[in-house]
């Protein structure tokens, strides 16, 4: 399955622009869409979801846009929202019987089984008989991505699912994802949360301000950092002049003073290492570039 | 079907969400707690079981839905108008909109849903009220109700809100803005709408006539089913918009036409089930309206007196067809070249003939035109049979009645139930005189003097031939020969009722009267109940009638007396000509379906109360002795004097009852007719048949409410008895006026003729007119023979002047005296009339103990006792009044009346005067001994001028006086004036609300206030002093002036006399009500402020001091501050102090 972006621009009626001009095309598997918050991830993902039309350009489907197909597209996805938290009062087990029927799934019996393995799969099978309202943030996550799954959607659309989630519950979380990605499915995870997009997704976007910054893969993002990112050894005095003139990644307090990451294009004062960066320094250089950028322009 | 799956998934779990929200279930369960409770107390053995409710199984489910509706109805707001709330703010519902679902799917299963689960509560209340069903020993049950009310009140109203709050809130997407808009057209439904234009705005039926009868059914389903419809529909529309409206991209195109088309499929429906609605209270309008144009042509001809009618019927189902032998005199005194006759419009005439000539004829509307070929001379008789077929067409009955619901209301409790005057369908059949079933020889409504009657006492022949072996019923005689029922009344009938259904009858003959009960199959379950009386039921029956016939000082005329049981909603309206309703026939009674309507018939009820009453107060009382009691009481209310009186905006009136047996002694026996005066008729028979209740008097002497004499004379203070009913006022308004005129008249010839001599000779004379039309010439003629007098002269001024009388009353004084060797009592006073018109009044006197009822007075008003007491046949037997007296223009007279019980109070009836109120009370608290032995005095004297009322010295300005002002009185708040509402009581005073006071001064009248004729003041709420009156007055001399205020103490703020001492009820209440009155006094020095402690003050004038007042005029002012809750201002007086 392919899913292309093709100038999609997304303006509301108070006049703030959420989406410029986006390109992005990418196909089954994961792919995580990076970017602070107001980026315009959460616009993307309503309107590659069928919540909201963009002002101009197109998302297409294997071809087809999606304003015209939304029946089918609608048949074949799953979607969990960034906000997830209130619930009318259904059990849980009824707020999943609820979307499986609504996602086609017709024969009770069929259903119930379904809703039974997914909470299973997710650790809600204890909480089966519980008021959805009443379970706590992570377990609302959890049924989330329960109710986003049922039905086999072949597009799932997972907006900031780790926030809030502990350490346990996000690398759960991560597996269940990274399993469903293994299969003919496209998985869409918006994120600020660099840890999500490094561990599963085979491609990635970068937005910021509503603009596409970088889309490719996570290694390639990462490629670009390389040269950039430097350990520092620094005493409390060092560490405070550094502190001015870079973007510091990591402060870890050693005897005498600190060990810091930072990213810059030149090498640091001091006694400074390079280092291979990871995505999320990655992150953070092409932030700072972008906003670099966007000061001298 | 994806469609329907879809549907049922969202419905599914929109009930289930709704079911668990606190709202939902906080409503559910009171509401299920209340109706339990109401259906326990209404309905089951351990309950009321209130016979107008149990009588009649359908009351069950429409009792129940018609309170649960109105509560659901304004739930559904609340619920609905937090759909799209909801659906913003559970972000959950986002995953939802991302399924496959299109709009159309999700906003209908989320309606079907709410519709569902509501229809799922209205079930469990129909259970609890099925359950009492069962259990209950007098109701039968009746299944195909319970659905029937389900559909036509529940569905269509929870639709149309579910709708109209989706829509709005699509629309306005403002939950509190969606929520008073919703709850002000509940609110306007629901206080205003709801009776206009036909119920076409009615959707939440909370006015709707649906009542189901035991018998036929729902008699109106062609209504009923439009008018629901039009909401169903309507619902549907604004579900459909917000389909349309629905903020979430819709996928289905197919959905979305289908949306558009089903929106013009249900606006098509709307319209055309609102165009049904609209039409058929139109048609009615338009048909009413088009038989009272035709009248109108028709009015000023000459009709034929129809002496003999035999009929032919043939029962077709929604039809009829009938020939109509008719023998009829010219009793006008012009010759007749056309024969006139009213034959309902719904009816069309086939052939006339006259011997074995066909004669040519048209029909206009209802008015059969006959040209006989030659004239008939005044006096010559004359013969035709008209053949006729058709339906009934029941616009044609009561022309003038538009059936306001709200103003004309028919319900049993809160179950409303539609007015029908005729029944013409495959299984039932009711024809009364009023539709004009058969050729009548005069109109229905005379529209330019609607008081105007013509009777003709008919020899009728029936002869019926019914479908589906039905059993037909009429008036006399009945005979079964060749599968025909012959009917043939003993003696001439001024009407003829058919009916024909599944009736069984009982006869009891009864002192040569043969009583029949016919009533439908299985609803005689009075036998069982009154099981006991049977063989006792002739002697009963026997001193029933007995006592009515002493009532009446006659004999009952008929040789029959059939009781007639009729569908709950055969209606009549009161009408203009006569006091008679349309439930009283000529021998026969039509009783309501299992007597439902009727107080008192619940018998097995009323026998275990009593019974449980008697054991409780160790009373012994057999069974029999029991069911006799509840028979009698039973016959009283309902036949002899019953309930009298109705309230209309908050007015009492003397409504003439349905089923009492008055007029079969006097309008089914005697007419008296007049060419010049056309209301002479409606005149006697309001006076003869006058039905009198004390009830009136005592909400007056509570009050100040005025009492229909009151009321008629302030109506003729502007206009002649003539120009009134040419204004064609209200029956109410009628009715009034004819009963004064009637009281004034009969007094009249009642003191010209001496009162116990007219009352026996007037007796004998009707008996001797038996089943005649006299002419009123004739009466007089008669009178002057026999007494030489003649009233007829006296009746041009009586009809056509408009100037009234007024009288004055002075000096009352009692004394005891001597006379024939026994102690007796002697009243005096002196009455004067300083108008330009003649008057009459009346007095009578309550005598005996203190607050007793008294020997030989009016109706007393015992302590602490009941005091609605009804008197029949009161004009007859006049044997309350002691004395009648006539004052010529500007005459005083002296006088006297000899008593032999110690009178209490005088009581004074004005009758038709400027007197206001017209019956006035003097209590006489102190009689003087005289001791010379008293032999001779004269009963009446008249003085050589008229008493003055105010002393040489003395100013009074009463509040009815230009020198008073209490600025703006009472009038229409302005949103009133914006809804078109308006105060219907036809006059300028009030009734005195202690708690519900005006803010604004608003005029009362009792009989203890003062003023010249008017005994009125002004009241209103107390206040902080931010409102007040005035008095102010010439004054010719300066000087020192003794200034009073005069204090009428009515009712509510008179002490009780009570010979038991103990402190009445009313006593405290008087308290609160009445308090300080706060005066300032306007004079030379500056303003005085005086407090009036009203409780503790005398009854009449109060001094308020004496000051010097040198200037031209004088002023007191009196203000709203009051620590009680009403302010009273009434006179005020100067005397001059030297």
């Amino acid at each position: 399955m392919k899913i292309e972006i093709q100038g999609l621009n997304k303006i509301y009626p108070n006049g703030n622009q959420a989406l410029k001009d986006i390109n992005l095309e990418f196909g089954t598997g994961m792919f995580g869409l990076l970017g602070p918050n107001g980026a315009g991830k959460s616009s993307l993902m309503r309107i590659i979801v069928t919540l909201m039309k963009p002002t101009s350009g197109v998302v297409l489907v294997d071809g087809k846009d999606i304003q015209k197909m939304r029946k089918k597209l609608r048949s074949m996805l799953g979607y969990l929202p960034q906000d997830f938290r209130f619930f009318t009062s259904l059990k849980t087990w009824e707020f999943l019987d609820y979307s499986g029927s609504l996602a086609g799934m017709k024969n009770r019996k069929e259903r119930l089984a379904e809703v039974d393995r997914l909470l299973d799969q997710v650790g809600l099978l204890e909480a089966r008989d519980r008021q959805a309202n009443k379970l706590s943030g992570g377990m609302k996550r959890r049924l989330g991505i329960a109710q986003a799954l049922i039905g086999n959607p072949r597009i799932i659309v997972v907006d900031e699912p780790t926030t809030g989630l502990d350490p346990d519950e996000r690398i759960r979380f991560r597996n269940i994802l990274s399993q469903l990605s293994q299969h003919d499915v496209t998985i869409i995870l918006s994120t600020h949360i660099v840890g999500d997009i490094s561990s599963t997704c085979q491609g990635m976007a970068l937005l910021n301000k509503g603009e596409l910054v970088f889309s490719g893969s996570p290694e390639n993002l990462v490629k670009h950092a390389e040269g950039h990112v430097f350990k520092l050894n620094l005493t409390p005095y060092e560490y405070e002049m550094i502190k001015e003139k870079y973007n510091i990644i990591s402060t870890i307090p050693v005897d005498n003073g600190w060990e810091v990451q930072v990213v810059s294009d030149d090498i640091p004062e001091f006694n400074s290492t390079p280092i291979s960066p990871n995505i999320e320094h990655a992150y953070v250089y092409y932030m700072e570039q972008k906003m670099h950028a966007d000061i001298i322009e | 079907m994806a469609l329907l799956h879809n549907i049922r998934t969202v419905a599914k779990y929109e009930a289930t969400t709704l079911r668990r929200s606190w709202f939902f279930r906080l409503f559910s369960i009171g509401a299920i707690f209340i109706l339990t409770l109401m259906n326990i107390g209404m309905f089951s053995p351990v309950g009321g079981e209130v016979w107008g409710l149990v009588s009649i199984s359908s009351s069950v489910p429409y009792y129940n839905l018609y309170i649960l509706n109105i509560g659901q109805a304004i739930v559904v707001i609340f619920l609905a108008a937090d759909f799209l709330k909801r659906d913003k703010k559970v972000d959950t519902n986002e995953v939802l909109y991302t399924r496959s679902m299109s709009n159309f799917e999700y906003v209908i299963g989320k309606t079907w849903g709410i519709l569902r689960l509501f229809l799922g509560l209205d079930i469990i209340i129909l259970c609890v009220g099925l359950l009492m069903n069962i259990i209950s020993k007098v109701m039968y049950i009746d299944l195909m109700s319970y659905l029937a009310y389900l559909l036509i009140i529940c569905v269509p109203t929870i639709l149309f809100s579910l709708g109209l709050a989706f829509m709005l809130m699509s629309l306005i997407r403002n939950q509190a803005i969606t929520f008073l808009l919703l709850l002000g057209i509940a609110a306007l439904d629901m206080f205003w709408l709801w009776y206009r234009l036909g119920s076409i705005f009615d959707y939440m039926s909370f006015g709707l006539p649906i009542y189901k009868s035991g018998v036929i059914g729902f008699d109106n389903l062609n209504f009923i089913i439009n008018q629901r419809l039009l909401y169903f529909f309507l619902g549907l529309v604004f579900v459909l918009v917000t389909v349309l409206l629905f903020k979430r991209l819709p996928q289905s195109k197919v959905h979305t036409t289908l949306s558009v088309i089903l929106i013009f499929i249900s606006l098509a429906g709307t319209s055309i089930c609102a165009f049904n609605t609209y039409s058929i209270y139109k048609n009615r309008i338009d048909e009413k309206n088009l038989v009272i144009e035709t009248n109108r042509q028709f009015e000023n001809k000459n009709f034929v007196s129809l002496t003999d009618a035999a009929i032919d019927f043939s029962h077709k189902g929604s039809f009829f067809e009938a020939t109509a032998d008719l023998k009829f005199v010219n009793k006008n005194k012009e010759s007749l070249d056309r024969y006139l006759f009213s034959l309902n419009s719904g009816l069309n005439v086939n052939r006339v003939i006259s011997g074995s000539k066909d004669l040519t004829f048209s029909k206009t509307n209802h008015i059969v035109e006959i040209d006989p070929g030659k004239s008939l001379l005044p006096g010559e008789r004359d013969s035709i049979k008209i053949s006729y077929s058709g339906s009934i067409n029941e616009s044609f009955c009561y022309p003038n009645y538009t059936d306001n619901l709200k103003e004309n209301p028919y319900r049993i409790q809160i179950l409303k139930i539609n007015k029908r005057q005729a029944f013409l369908t495959d299984n039932y059949v009711l024809l009364t005189p009023e539709t004009h079933w058969y050729p009548v020889a005069g109109l229905n409504y005379y529209p330019s003097n609607p008081a105007r009657i013509k009777v003709d006492f008919t020899a009728y022949k029936l002869r019926v031939k019914t479908k589906n072996g039905l059993t037909a019923v009429s008036q006399g005689i009945t005979k079964n020969e060749n599968g025909y029922f012959l009917f043939s009344p003993e003696s001439p009938l001024t009407g003829l009722t058919i009916a024909i259904g599944d009736y069984k009858s009982d006869t009891l003959k009864v002192d040569s009267i043969r009583y029949i009960n016919y009533y439908f199959t299985g609803h005689d379950y009075y036998k069982k109940d009154l099981a006991e009386i049977k063989d006792t039921l002739k002697l009963l029956v026997s001193s029933k009638m007995r006592d009515l016939e002493t009532n009446f000082s006659t004999r009952y005329p008929f040789k029959t007396l059939s009781f007639l049981e009729v569908p709950i909603q055969f209606y009549s309206y009161p009408r203009m000509c006569t006091q008679t309703r349309a439930e009283l026939q000529p021998s026969m009674v039509l009783l309501p379906e299992k007597l439902a309507t009727l107080y008192n018939a619940n018998f097995y009820k009323r026998f275990a109360r009593q019974k449980k009453r008697n054991a409780r107060n160790n009373q012994v009382i057999t069974d029999k002795e029991l069911q006799v009691r509840l028979f009698n009481d039973f016959v009283n209310r309902t036949f002899i004097n019953g309930e009298n009186t109705n309230y209309v905006n908050g007015v009492v009136w003397n409504e003439p009852l349905r089923y009492r047996l008055g007029p079969s002694f006097y309008f089914f026996k005697n007419s008296f007719y007049s060419t010049e005066y056309p209301v002479i008729n409606a005149v006697f028979e309001s006076h003869l048949q006058k039905l009198n209740s004390s009830e009136n008097e005592m909400n007056n002497y509570m009050t100040g409410l005025l009492s229909e004499n009151d009321r008629a004379n302030l109506i003729l203070k502007d206009a002649s008895f003539r120009e009134m009913l040419s204004k064609n006022p209200g029956s109410d308004t009628v009715r009034a006026i004819i009963t004064i005129k009637g009281d004034y008249l009969f007094n009249l010839m009642r003191s010209k003729a001496g009162i116990g001599e007219f009352k026996e000779w007037f007796q004998k004379y009707i008996d001797d007119h038996k089943f005649q039309s006299v002419d009123i010439t004739t009466l007089n003629a008669d009178m002057k023979k026999k007494f030489g007098f003649e009233f007829y002269p006296y009746l041009y001024d009586w009809f056509n002047k408009k100037e009234q009388p007024g009288f004055l009353f002075t000096d009352l004084l009692a004394q005891e005296i001597v006379a024939g060797d026994r102690t007796r009592y002697m009243v005096t006073f002196t009455a004067s009339n300083p108008e330009k018109v003649a008057g009459i009044f009346n007095i009578s006197f309550r005598t005996g103990g203190s607050g007793s009822g008294g020997q030989g007075g009016l109706v007393g008003v015992p302590a602490g006792g009941n005091y609605s007491i009804s008197m029949q046949g009161r004009g007859m037997e006049a044997s309350d009044i002691s004395k009648i007296i006539v004052l010529d223009p500007g005459q005083a007279k002296k006088i006297r009346t000899i008593l032999d019980a110690q009178p209490r109070e005088l009581l004074v009836n004005t009758l038709f005067a400027k007197n206001i109120p017209c019956e006035i009370k003097f209590p006489i608290d102190e009689i003087k001994k005289l001791r010379n032995k008293t032999t001779e005095f004269k009963e009446e004297e008249i003085t050589v001028s008229i008493p003055l009322i105010t002393l040489p010295g003395e100013i009074i300005v009463d509040n009815e006086d230009p020198g008073f002002d209490a600025g703006k009185l009472e009038s229409v708040s302005p949103l009133k004036k914006i809804l078109g509402i308006s105060n219907k009581r036809n006059n300028n005073y009030g009734e005195i609300y202690f708690y519900w006071a005006p803010e604004r001064w608003t005029p009362v009248v009792q009989s203890t206030y003062y003023g010249k004729y008017v005994l009125s003041s002004v009241y209103a709420r107390s206040g902080k002093g931010d409102r007040s009156v005035t008095w102010t007055t010439k004054l010719t001399d300066p000087g020192l002036y003794d200034i009073y205020c005069y204090i009428g103490k009515a009712g509510d703020a008179t002490k009780a006399q009570s010979g038991s001492g103990q402190q009445p009820p009313g006593e405290q209440r008087s308290d609160n009500n009445y308090k300080d009155m706060h005066y300032k006094i306007y004079y030379d020095e500056g303003v005085e402020e005086i407090t009036v402690d009203f409780g503790n003050a005398e009854p009449g004038w109060n001094n308020l001091g004496r000051y010097y007042i040198s200037h031209d005029s004088a002023k007191v002012e009196m203000t709203n501050k009051s620590a009680g809750r009403i302010v009273l201002a009434d006179a005020i007086k100067w005397v001059k102090a030297d």
